[in-house]
Formats: C-alpha cells, structure tokens, sequence
C-alpha cells in the first residue's frame, strides 16, 4: 500500500525535459535488447511472416466471397475494402509489436508481486509497464499491411495527395494511440481479475470490427467504434483520406483526443495503484 | 471351501458379468468425477470463462453486421436475410459446442512426461482430455444460451428457426456427432506428439484449414460455384456448417438423412484414426519425468 502514496515525481527527479529525453532513452534501450533477443530466436520471424500471410489471407477471404455478389458495398468499392484489410494489419502489427508483450506480462506483475520491482525504480511506472517489452518479429505485419493498403488505393483508382497522405497517418498515428489507451485502460482491470489472458482475446475479438468500414456497422456499434473502442480512427479513417479525402474535423479532433485519453489513463492508473498490495510481500 | 460344479458356473457368470458392467460403468464414474473436478477448478476463475466466451461470440456477431450490411447495400447473395441472421446467431453456440482445444495441452503432457502418471490410473488416460471439454462446455453453456437468446431478440425478424421437433433433434444428433468429430480429430493431431517435438505449426495449419472449411469465417452456402461440390462432402463441413444448415431448414429430407449418413461415417473414420494413432503411440512412448 505504502507504494501508492509515494509521489512518482519523487523517484524522477529533474526537469520535466529532461525526463522526457531519459524515457526516450530508455525506450531506445528498451528497442536495442528486443532487436539482440531477436537475433537469438531467428526462427522466428520465418514463423511470423507465415502467420501474417495467413492472418491477411483469412481477413481477404470474405472481401472476396462478398465483393462476388456486389461491386460496391455502402460507397466502398472492393479495392477500398481490401485496403482496409492492408490498413488493420499495419495496425494490429503495431500493437502486437509494442503493446501486446506488456499487456501480456501486466499479470505477472500484478499477480506475482513484480509490481513492486517496478514501481522502486526511478522511472514512471505507467510508461515503463506500457513499453518496456517488445516484440520486433511482429513488424513484419506491418510491412505486409502497408503493401496491401497501397496496392488497394492503387487499385481503386484513388490518386492521394501529399495532403491526404499526411492526413491519413496522422489519423493512423491517433488511432493507434486512442486503441492503446483504450486497451490500457481494458487491461487495468487486472487488478480486479487476476488473470490477464481472457482480456486479452475479448479486446482483439472487438478489434477485428476495425477490418471492415465503419459504415458498415449499426448506428450503436459505430460510436462504440469511434470512441469506446476507437479503432475507426486506426483503418476506417485513414484510408477515407486516402480514397476520398476526409477533411480537417477529424485530423484536428484525433490528436485533441489523444491527449484527452492519455490524460484520462495517467489518472486511471494512479487510482489502480491505490488498490495495489504487492502480492510479494 | 467346496464348490459344486453348480455354484462355480454362477460365480464365473457373475464375475462375467461384473467385468462387462465394469468396462463400461466405471469409465463413466471415472468420468462424472472428473467432470466433476475440472467444474470446480473453471468455476475458481470465473471472470476469465464468462470473457473467454464473450469474445468467442464477437467475432460471429461482426459477421453477422457485415453481411447484413452487404446484403442492405444490394448485394445480391445466393442466401437471404433469415438463413443469414440464423446462420450468425446460432454459429457462437454450435461453434462453442463443438470445439476442442486438447491439442496443445496434449502436446505438452506428452513431451514433459505428464501423461505417465496417467498411463499407470486404472482408466483411460485420454478421458481426462474429455472430462475437460465436457465440463468447460456444460459451464460456457450457461454463459452462451442468454447471450445467443439475447441476440435472438434483437434479430428476431432475420431468425427463422423451425417448428418441427424432428428438425431439432437432427439439430441436436449432428451436433453431437461434429463434436466428436472435432475432438477425434484433435485427439489423433495432438497424439502426433509422441513422435514430433513440436506440433504448434501443424496446430496453426490446422486451425486456419478449419476456421475456412467448416464455415467459421463465411458460410458455406456463399463459398465460390466452382468450390461447391469439394466444400460440400469434405469434413470440415460436418464439424460445424453442418448442424447450423440443419437448423436453417433448407434441406430436403433425402439430404439431411444424407448427411447424417455421411457425417457418421466421418464420425467412425476420425474416432478409427484417433484410436489407432494413440494405440501406437501409447505403445512406443518412453517419457521422462512424470
């Protein structure tokens, strides 16, 4: 209990810049280990790469089954939709990459008592359990993902500008941090549950919306897509800016409410803190 | 003690008879306690299962919305609303029905040696495996029929189900049949374990084949004309498409008892290979630890 009245400005120590630039550093570090782990286990990636091609072929499959029956879905053409495929697996890629590893090892910390280790070192304890595990093999789906979204812009006949192009990853960029938020803030309920994994696979199985337009959706889930589980802002929006061109609402509202969420989730896990007792002790 | 000749027949019938009933009670008392104690262990982490189930549904659901979508955006499919809506709804339930998920924890008991110390019980040691797939199904059961009813009422006007009690219990037979279908086929996948090392690649390939040829992903109904007749007899169908199709009702009675007919014989096939790979393997194993 002691842990959580313990101020984490305390342990930091400087400048607010200055902190800023020693947890890049670290996350830099964090980013050297993974890619000398991957070297060990090079295997993997072979193994990575089929199941990204599996992953892409499995997500294609009803876009294709579907787009036999209709030229155009809800204003979307099949080469948008497969550019969608493209634009979620660049997305899941990255959270795979760099989210999923910590979610995974949230429960150990929380049921093992790791916690502790982390919240005595001089780091912010949020970002270290939010970045300090990666997995570099997964970018191979994002190398994939990133090929299939341009060859179905390609193919759909869009031609993007630059500005459309900027607008897009910026939307992209939002999104993955709003899902990463949104995900965090599932995973806090660890602290409640004991067991990590379940909430893992619930919050993928909701993620899995984010290969199709959300158009296609209920009125109801559309919002949920927007802000509950916000990952419209991940595939659906980038690749509109892309294929029609979006406007600036969104690209001006995104990063506002990045900041809004991130903000939310520092107090979420201050208050989680509270109800930590170390399991170690 | 004597024994007339009389009573030494009656205590060999007896303990004939004894024997036969044994082989087949105790097995199912050995099973019922196991149930019983895998039950008891799910039940200590009940957030996880009632999760763990809710997103098995998710994924049928976004199914469901997209083709739904697809068909008010003037798609024109070779099915219509009702056998969609039917299709997508009851999919999480037979789905949880019939799934297995022994391989990986097969695997695992073979390679460190686990299943020695169930190799030496006086009873088959794979009734474990099954014991755990009853009792995880019994509980996901109660988690699954208020969420598929649930659904059911929000689709109400896109669910055709059927009157006939007949139809039902085709429903209920061939369920049970693609259930045993699934776990033979993991059973003889995972028992391959007492010869490879790592069996996870053959796990991933074999979840992929099935998801898509068992109608997990789109419906068979919607599959390519020139796939129809390989995906119609294939056994895929049977592990799930199957009891789902009886219950849309759009078959004639020749075809549901064809299918029936076929689907047992898979039934018969799979629990042959099963049996037969894990006699083998049984007798070829020499596990360390335990």
């Amino acid at each position: 209990m002691w842990t959580a009245n313990v101020p984490e400005r305390n342990h930091v120590g400087g400048s607010r810049m200055m902190q800023v630039l020693k947890h890049l550093g670290l996350f830099r570090r964090f980013v050297v280990q993974a890619a000398v782990r991957e070297t060990h286990y090079r295997m993997n990636l072979i193994t990575a790469t089929m199941v990204a091609l599996v992953q892409i072929g499995l997500g294609l499959l009803p876009v294709f089954v579907m787009f036999q029956f209709a030229s155009e879905i809800n204003g979307w053409s099949r080469a948008e939709v497969v550019a969608m495929s493209g634009a979620y697996q660049m997305v899941s890629g990255i959270l795979t990459t760099f989210v999923r590893p910590n979610m995974m090892y949230l429960g150990r910390y929380i049921v093992r008592g790791e916690l502790d280790g982390v919240l005595l070192r001089p780091v912010a304890s949020q970002f270290f359990v939010t970045f300090r595990w990666i997995n570099l093999a997964e970018l191979v789906h994002v190398v994939i993902g990133s090929a299939l979204l341009v060859a179905g812009i390609a193919l759909s006949n869009a031609r993007p500008s630059i500005v459309d192009i900027v607008q897009a990853a910026v939307l992209l960029l939002c999104g993955v941090v709003l899902v990463t938020c949104a995900w965090s803030a599932a995973m806090y309920l660890i602290f409640w549950m004991q067991r990590v994994y379940p909430l893992i696979m619930m919050f993928q199985s909701v993620l899995e919306a984010g290969r199709y337009p959300i158009t296609f959706f209920p009125a109801l889930v559309r919002v949920l897509l927007t802000c509950a589980v916000p990952v419209a802002f991940a595939t659906t929006f980038p690749v509109q800016a892309l294929a029609d061109g979006i406007g600036w609402t969104p690209v001006v509202a995104g990063p506002v409410l990045c900041l809004v969420a991130v903000w939310l989730l520092r107090r979420y896990w201050t208050y989680v803190l509270r109800l930590y007792s170390s399991a170690s002790s | 003690m004597s024994s007339s000749p009389d009573a030494k027949t009656w205590s060999d019938e007896d303990r004939e008879l004894r024997g036969q009933r044994m082989t087949v009670v105790r097995p199912l008392r050995v099973l019922a306690r196991l149930i019983a104690i895998n039950i008891g262990v799910s039940l200590i982490y009940r957030a996880e299962l009632v999760l763990f189930t809710l997103a098995n549904l998710t994924i049928p659901l976004i199914s469901l919305m997209i083709w739904h979508a697809a068909l008010r955006g003037g798609a024109r499919l070779p099915v219509d609303e009702h056998y969609l809506g039917t299709y997508f709804v009851v999919l999480g339930l037979v789905t949880m029905l019939t799934s297995s998920w022994m391989m990986g924890e097969l695997a695992g008991d073979i390679r460190l040696g686990v299943l020695s110390s169930w190799l030496v019980r006086p009873s088959a040691a794979w009734l474990r495996y099954v014991a755990n797939n009853l009792a995880e199904k019994i509980l996901k059961l109660t988690i699954v029929l208020p969420v598929v009813g649930i659904l059911w009422w929000i689709y109400r006007d896109s669910v055709a189900l059927p009157s006939s009690p007949l139809i039902w219990l085709a429903f209920l037979v061939s369920t049970a049949f693609a259930a045993i279908l699934v776990f033979a086929l993991d059973l003889a996948a995972g028992a391959l374990a007492f010869w490879f090392d790592d069996v996870s690649a053959l796990s991933q390939a074999k979840f992929t084949l099935s998801t898509i040829l068992s109608g997990q992903v789109v419906p068979l109904a919607l599959m390519p004309a020139w796939s129809q007749t390989f995906v119609d007899v294939q056994p895929f169908r049977f592990m799930v498409s199957f009891p789902i199709e009886v219950l849309t009702n759009t078959f004639s009675r020749g075809e549901l008892l064809g299918g029936l007919a076929l689907q047992a014989g898979y039934v018969v096939l799979f629990c042959g290979l099963a049996w037969l790979t894990w006699r083998a393997g049984v007798r070829s194993y020499t596990a360390v630890g335990g």
